[in-house]
């Protein structure tokens, strides 16, 4: 068996429990939105083999250009392939939304926040799969003992996390009555987190430029995560905040104090 | 006031925090980054120079050991309170002297975390926390987030996870004299 197999289990085991473990601890309703990442997991396969790969192919095939030598491809075959996974994949990722069951708590900030998360998250630890497939089927690739493949879990586990505020994004800007806001923001961010790395795959820059733009953009989707989850709590009702807390002891003016 | 949760001397009494799985994390967390540190490396261990070797293992141990100490300090947690101050500890990194007479309110409330944690684990919070609702809170809890008893003063906030959640408030307010 191709040892990266034994490294994405490693990493969907990882993932799953991570996230499922941050669900947990910053939403007391984890257990609602945690199914969620099921229908996404097969998603990233369904877009790779079935939309990307084909229109990928036949562009490239239309202007003559090769996919193994993207240091050569024209500038614009090069925007057309850093455009063509945000703006396939953020649509695709909702997809599940259309089970009305999975529709019924985007009602509020706090319900889009955390579907969208989820299936993020899913549609994350499916294309660690995928991409655990696609490596095993390459001859340089599949030899390799397991445990040289810690970047491929780095990456992963961060990756997974990226897709998860990417989606929050779209799905939180969907509610809010602004899709085109949402589908713009999660391409935008999806773009940016992928440049880095075909930058490298064109040869115009270094490994170490592609993982700290990667870096940069993490931090990036960990500041709009966090701004996500303070609007999403503003809008909790101040009753709700109130059913949540006992006061044990206030003191009166007259105890102390100046 | 349970015996098993407090001792006294004559003008101390001190409370024990509630137990947590805080230091199991910490020690999961220090080998983790110690297996993934070192794992890849054993072997091809002759293949690759020593200095190199010896970096990584470094850098590894450099995570893994403070998580440890961190571990290893967990049962010196406490809450003193005395005649006029209320005393927050944490091995010899972590003391928080809060006076009695600045103590304004106590409250009990599930937090909402934030991400930006400073010494945050499930299990264990220690120093300045920032969480999304209550702002900068100084722990010194055997939780992050779940149950945590506030100390509201002019000062600041500070989280608190008695084991005697009940003792402890009463003690205080006895002390206060509220």
């Amino acid at each position: 068996m191709p040892g990266i197999y034994i490294m994405a289990v490693i990493t969907v085991s990882i993932s799953a429990a991570a996230y499922t473990g941050l669900l947990r601890i910053v939403t007391p309703h984890w257990r609602r939105y945690l199914w969620l990442a099921l229908p996404a997991l097969p998603l990233s396969a369904i877009v790779n083999r079935l939309i990307k790969q084909p229109i990928g192919e036949g562009v490239a095939a239309w202007a003559g250009v090769s996919t193994d030598q993207l240091g050569t491809a024209p500038l614009w075959f090069l925007l057309f392939l850093l455009l063509l996974s945000p703006l396939t994949e953020e649509a695709i990722k909702i997809v599940p939304l259309l089970l009305p069951r999975a529709r019924a708590w985007l009602g509020s900030r706090d319900g889009a926040l955390w579907t969208g998360f989820a299936l993020g998250v899913g549609f994350g630890i499916g294309e660690a799969a995928f991409i655990a497939y696609g490596i095993a089927q390459s001859p340089d690739y599949a030899g390799m003992p397991w445990y040289l493949f810690t970047g491929y879990l780095n990456e992963r586990f961060i990756v997974c996390f990226g897709h998860g505020v990417m989606t929050a994004v779209l799905v939180t800007g969907l509610t809010q009555g602004r899709p085109l806001r949402g589908y713009v923001g999660a391409v935008l961010l999806h773009t940016a987190a992928n440049a880095g790395a075909l930058a490298y795959q064109a040869g115009w820059v270094p490994v170490e430029v592609a993982t700290l733009s990667l870096t940069v953009v993490v931090l990036l989707l960990a500041v709009i995560f966090e701004r996500l989850r303070r609007q999403a709590l503003r809008e909790t009702s101040p009753a709700a905040r109130d059913a949540e807390e006992v006061v044990l002891f206030r003191r009166n003016r007259t105890d102390g104090g100046p | 006031m349970p015996v098993d949760t407090t001792s006294r001397d004559t003008a101390v009494v001190t409370f024990r925090p509630r137990p947590s799985r805080g230091g199991a994390w910490l020690v999961a967390v220090a080998v983790g980054i110690v297996v993934l540190m070192v794992a890849p490396l054993l072997p091809v261990a002759g293949e690759i120079p020593l200095p190199i070797l010896l970096v990584n293992v470094g850098i590894g141990l450099l995570f893994a050991i403070p998580l440890l100490v961190l571990a290893a300090w967990i049962p010196t947690m406490r809450y003193e309170l005395d005649d006029e101050a209320l005393t927050l500890r944490y091995g010899p990194i972590l003391r928080y002297r809060i006076p009695l007479d600045e103590i304004q309110e106590m409250r009990r409330k599930n937090l909402k975390i934030s991400l930006w944690s400073s010494m945050r684990f499930p299990g264990l919070a220690l120093f300045t926390v920032p969480y999304a609702d209550e702002g900068r809170v100084k722990m010194c809890a055997t939780a992050a987030a779940d149950r945590i008893l506030l100390i509201d003063t002019r000062r600041g906030t500070y989280g608190v996870t008695p084991a005697d959640e009940e003792a402890f408030v009463a003690a205080v307010r006895a002390r206060i004299g509220a």
